[in-house]
């Protein structure tokens, strides 16, 4: 059963984003969502470029206010 | 003289810190280690990459501690904030009024497959003075091939930890007309070089300068021990002839009641600014053992030791994150300075910061065991170069 994972790095200045990610996905399995909720302004280009090496989808990135939310389809694994 | 009784558990940093400076203010102290010896841990990069002596980095910890407090030999097993209990392995158990947990992070081999393998038989520069003093008996006779310098999670002390491998790997290899038939691989769990890409504009073109190859985005997730290879977690692969991987860390492996007063990791929930178990007002956690948003490093502990004692003889102390993580290079240094407010500012390698760096180590027993007479020289450098007055424009 794929599952939905909430990350929520808010307020955490870099590399506390990231790091957060990067942990839930050693866990994830494919399928899975990864929701990723942070206020450091360097995580959008950073998610990205994550997503780009890492050949996982980013199904929404948006921004609200002061808070980024990434939602990630884990594809790679 | 203050009644109160204080417990502090672990005499590594943050513990001696702690209890030192209470005594000073004359308190009595009761502080519970394990070992019998004190490690300066960054001494572990000089022992692994420039064949330094482990007794260079290691004192008996009876030797750092001031008269009155009391050392007490044992393992903690339990801590009970709610009961103000602690037990120890052999059944003894303690009481108190005020207690600092001390006991750092704990390394965990087995969460990466072949990760143990790999440190049992060639050590590394994380688990201790003989196991980078086994790493330096095989770098030392590394002659060819790749050198890799990785991490299993982006989680660990000393953020700055894997470049400065890097770079003395490298100026050891330099040295002895080797860099080049050794190729030195820093992989990285990060987007850029360095966590912080402030830092990894400067520090970057460093690592270039020192011939040394970087490779980012590389969380090591399994090592092939029999095949020379590395696999991270993004996908890719390294072959090597020596390597070297930071574990993963948490919390100190010791049971906490109530369960929830640590988090998944086993970190210890403190308030980031009082650091203040969550929920006990006779209870401090500090250093690396805490689930503080900031890093891991000697700095913060030592800097967390003053405020705790400070909150513990009545003043509104408030920890502010401040890390001054130091990356050595060849014959230069930077210091990675943030703090909760402020993301890490620009600040540039010179030697004058080298300078700075090598005066921190030596005065390190010094300012174990007599903080109140280091107080005033860190104080002012701190504040000369705190984020907000560094500003923008750095150092
Ligand atoms: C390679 C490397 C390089 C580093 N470089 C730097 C640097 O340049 N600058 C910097 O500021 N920091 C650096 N650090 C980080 C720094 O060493 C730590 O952050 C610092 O020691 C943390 O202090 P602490 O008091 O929280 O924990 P520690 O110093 O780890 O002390 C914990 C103590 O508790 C004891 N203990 C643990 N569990 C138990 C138990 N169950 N019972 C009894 N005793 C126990 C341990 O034996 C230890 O003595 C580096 C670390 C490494 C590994």
């Amino acid at each position: 059963m794929p599952e939905k994972i909430v990350v929520d790095a808010r307020g955490m200045a870099c590399p506390g984003p990231i790091t957060k990610l990067v942990r839930a996905y050693r866990k994830a399995k494919k399928g899975d969502i990864i929701e990723v909720l942070a206020t450091d302004p360097g995580f959008e280009p950073d998610v990205k470029a994550w997503a780009e090496r890492t050949g996982n989808k980013i199904v929404e990135l948006k921004k609200e206010g002061d808070v980024i939310k990434a939602v990630i389809e884990v594809t790679a694994k | 003289m203050p009644e109160e009784r204080v417990l502090v558990l672990g005499a590594g940093t943050g513990g001696l810190v702690a209890a030192n400076l209470l005594a000073y203010h004359g308190y009595k102290v009761t502080i519970v280690e394990k070992s019998d010896f004190h490690l300066f841990q960054p001494g572990m990069l000089w022992i692994a990459f420039k064949g330094h002596r482990p007794e260079r980095y290691l004192r008996p910890v009876e030797d750092l501690v001031r008269p009155g407090v009391e050392l007490v030999k044992g393992v903690v097993e339990k801590v009970d904030f709610a009961e103000r209990k602690v037990t120890l392995g052999d059944g003894r158990s303690l009481s108190y009024d005020k207690i600092i947990v001390a006991l750092g992070a704990s390394l965990d081999y087995d969460a990466v497959p072949g990760h143990r393998q790999l440190f049992e038989s060639i050590g590394d520069y994380f688990g201790g003075a003989d196991a980078a003093a086994k790493f330096w008996s095989h770098f030392s006779k590394l002659t060819e091939g790749t050198l890799v310098v990785a991490a299993a999670d982006p989680l660990y002390k000393c953020p700055p930890a894997p470049h400065k491998a890097a770079f003395l790997a490298a100026d050891t290899l330099r040295r002895k007309g080797l860099l080049g038939k050794v190729k030195v691989v820093l992989a990285l769990p990060f987007i850029h070089e360095y966590a912080s890409e402030t830092m990894a504009k400067i520090i970057g073109p460093k690592l270039r300068e020192a011939g040394i190859e970087v490779k980012t985005m590389f969380t090591v997730d399994s090592i092939d021990v029999e095949n020379k290879v590395i696999n991270s977690l993004e996908g890719e692969s390294i072959e090597y002839t020596l390597a070297t991987v930071i574990p993963v860390h948490g919390g100190p492996r010791i049971e906490v009641n109530p369960p929830n007063a640590v988090d998944e990791d086993g970190y210890i929930k403190v308030n980031k600014y009082t650091l203040q178990v969550e929920g006990y007002d006779d209870a401090y956690a500090i250093g690396d053992c805490t689930n503080a948003p900031t890093s891991k490093t000697g700095v913060t502990a030592h800097l967390g030791a003053e405020v705790v004692v400070d909150r513990i003889m009545g003043f509104e102390a408030r920890f502010t994150g401040r890390t001054n993580c130091p990356v050595v290079a060849d014959g230069e240094a930077a210091f990675v300075i943030s703090d909760y407010e402020h993301p890490p500012v620009p600040v540039r390698f010179s030697k004058m910061k080298r300078l700075m760096e090598d005066l921190f180590i030596a005065a390190y027993w010094s300012s174990l065991k007599y903080p109140e007479k280091w107080q005033a020289v860190f104080r002012a450098y701190f504040e000369a170069t705190s984020p907000a007055v560094l500003g923008e424009r750095g150092w």
